[in-house]
């Protein structure tokens, strides 16, 4: 046998390179290379729409600019404001004239109380005026964490929180949970601050019909029946519900056990937004959750502005822990807000007590609301628009004249010559280019426990003859 | 590291070990945004920090450097990339713009959306170079070559600008 020459040898020792690369992988290799070679090569570019570059140039020509400042009527009411000397407590200084106050929001009377204003002055003198500061930057106080735990304890809820400003209560709540691809059920007589919420949140909107729990029925049903013909999306959907409790537009109540039945039925959460029934409704204030005697555990979310019977300002969450503590990140009013004054939030807190002191208070004020809701039926032209023990009502006309702006006209007709009579009364004002579903004009009138019944009578009598003379 | 035959190593600022490359290729096209801003730890205004990981100082050095590391289970290289950049969906973090990227693969989300730039042309460059090393490595052997060039295509191809946003029979929709 031949000895296998060495070199033989050698050469199937030499590194894999040298033996031949098949055919087809260097030409992979080849095309490989010039791929790399175009990728260097190529310009960044976004991805577009590339099919109506032609439909966009013609908007652009046709497009006309506005002009910066619109054309606006002489009489437009922003720009003929009554004025107001004083603090708009009971009786309130307008245009120099003393009157009743039957506008503002002050249902325990807390705005003038002594007792809170002391609290307040106290707090000025330690505090100083503002935080100058949101709450994650210096600007959380000893009275912030105070006032946030009276509210929780107050509402039997594990948290609470505590915004400076009531409309960006709301509307930091909802996109704060609710983000693009989840689904809110609203109702459709929803306030602006929670129409602002749920557009930021760009969320699905299905507007449901108010208070019309059916028609709520029927749109979760469509959504279930999407559900289960996508599997897959609907598991990274989150469904929610948003409603008022006493709504501000229309004065009536949300009814609160069948949408926690329907919550339970379909797997929604619901937000609920108290900011005229807290303070109001249930044996201690408690809102429409007393009011009904529903467990409060049942509302994923409470949000409610401490503007209206607190007569402080700012708004307030409240829930379980782990809801509440979420929008400490990611509320936007929160973070990137300076936090409530000092003094306001001492104001709130001797409010509470108030509130937790005299528990009597929530029955004297249903009473006189019950006690002018009836004394209003009946008037010729004007129809009562909310339940009998809410403190916030409507007047509505009757029948419209046809023309919004007409209508308007007449009842600021009446509220001026109410004015004249010493009874200040205001119209419900909306920006009406940019809400869902304008409600009609109306004249909103609010009834407060430091009216007395003479008051009150005096009020819908001359209400009475003031529609009779301008409604004819 | 050297069977890789490339220089590594250097100063932290990671695509500078890439510039003898690129200079000799001739294209300085792996342009200047390479290498930089994503502060750690500050305050940006970068809505979706996502778009810009990939950007950030060191990124590069870290990505060749652990791919040096898992060197040894060669296969496991494009498989675990492919889940990262192009299976797992959305951001780990919250982001201000309620959501946008939920559905969005992080090579899609990478520079919101814009084509062609510098991370993604070295991340699309990487895998071809490691592919030739391997097959190299490999011998040309023709079962390795198959699922190599498998394993290539399915990091190569889900790279596509016409594949963005892309879902095939569905998977991976929602």
């Amino acid at each position: 046998m031949l000895r296998v020459p060495s070199r033989i040898g050698k050469r199937t020792h030499v590194r894999g390179c040298r033996r031949q690369a098949p055919a087809y992988h260097l030409i992979l290799e080849g095309i490989l290379i010039l791929w790399i070679i175009r990728l260097l090569f190529s310009k960044t570019y976004k991805l577009q729409e590339r099919s109506d570059l032609t439909v966009k140039e013609e908007l652009i020509e046709e497009w006309q600019p506005e002009p910066l400042v619109p054309p606006v009527p002489k009489d437009h009411p922003a720009l003929n404001y009554n004025i107001v000397s004083g603090p708009p407590s009971h009786k309130i200084v307008v245009n120099g004239k003393e009157c009743i106050n039957f506008a503002s929001f002050n249902f325990l009377g807390l705005l003038d109380n002594p007792r809170v204003k002391a609290a307040a002055l106290a707090s000025l003198k330690k505090y100083g005026v503002g935080t100058c500061g949101p709450r994650g930057f210096y600007g959380t106080f000893d009275v912030h964490l105070d006032l946030e735990d009276r509210l929780a304890k107050f509402m039997k809820t594990e948290e609470a929180i505590i915004y400076s400003y009531g409309f960006a209560t709301i509307a930091s709540a909802i996109p704060a949970y609710s983000k693009r691809g989840d689904i809110v059920f609203v109702d459709r007589a929803a306030c602006f601050a929670i129409q602002k919420g749920l557009q930021a949140s760009r969320s699905d909107i299905k507007l449901f019909k108010h208070n019309d729990m059916a028609d709520l029925e029927r749109l979760l049903k469509e959504q279930e029946i999407e559900d289960q013909k996508n599997p897959r999306k609907a598991r990274v959907t989150r469904r929610f519900i948003v409603v008022e409790g006493l709504y501000m537009n229309t004065g009536t109540i949300c009814p609160l056990p069948e949408l926690v039945k329907l919550k339970y039925k379909y797997k929604a959460r619901i937000f609920l937004e108290e900011s005229l029934s807290f303070g109001v409704l249930g044996e201690h204030g408690r809102g429409v959750t007393e009011h009904y005697g529903i467990n409060i555990d049942d509302i994923d979310l409470i949000s409610a502005n401490m503007e209206n019977a607190l007569a402080s300002i700012g708004g307030f969450c409240c829930g379980r822990s782990f809801v509440i503590d979420h929008q400490r990140l990611s509320g936007q009013g929160y973070c990137f807000s300076a936090s409530l004054p000092p003094l306001l939030a001492a104001a709130a807190i001797e409010a509470l007590n108030i509130m937790e002191e005299n528990p009597g208070i929530f029955a004297v004020l249903k009473e006189k609301c019950r006690q002018i809701h009836k004394a209003l039926q009946g008037i010729s032209g004007l129809k009562v628009v909310g339940e009998s023990f809410s403190p916030a009502f409507h007047l509505q006309l009757e029948e419209s004249t046809g023309s919004r702006e007409q209508d308007v006209r007449l009842l600021q007709e009446i509220v001026d010559q109410c004015m004249n009579k010493n009874i200040a009364l205001t119209q419900a004002r909306y920006l009406e280019k940019e809400e869902k579903c304008l409600p009609p004009p109306s004249i909103r009138v609010v009834v407060t426990v430091e009216q007395t019944e003479e008051e009150l009578v005096r009020a819908a009598s001359t209400i009475k003859e003031v529609a009779q003379v301008v409604l004819l | 590291m050297c069977c890789h035959g490339l220089p590594v190593g250097g100063s932290p600022s990671s695509p500078g070990c890439f510039v003898p490359l690129i200079q000799k290729t001739g294209g300085l096209l792996l342009t200047a945004e390479r290498g930089g801003r994503m502060n750690v730890g500050t305050a940006h205004s970068e809505v979706n920090p996502n778009t810009r990981v990939m950007n950030s100082r060191g990124i590069w050095l870290s990505y060749v450097l652990a791919i040096g590391l898992l060197h040894v289970v060669l296969l496991s290289i494009p498989f675990g990339m492919y889940i990262f950049l192009h299976t797992v969906k959305g951001t780990p973090f919250e982001t201000p713009d309620q959501g946008k990227a939920r559905l969005l693969t992080h090579w899609e989300q990478m520079d919101y959306g814009v084509q062609f730039t510098a991370s993604r042309k070295f991340l699309t460059i990487t895998p071809i170079v490691l592919y030739f090393l391997t097959s190299f490595y490999t011998k040309y052997d023709q079962i390795h070559f198959i699922l190599n060039t498998v394993s290539l295509m399915s990091v190569l191809i889900p790279k596509l600008p016409q594949l963005h946003g892309v879902r095939i029979f569905g998977i991976n929709k929602y």
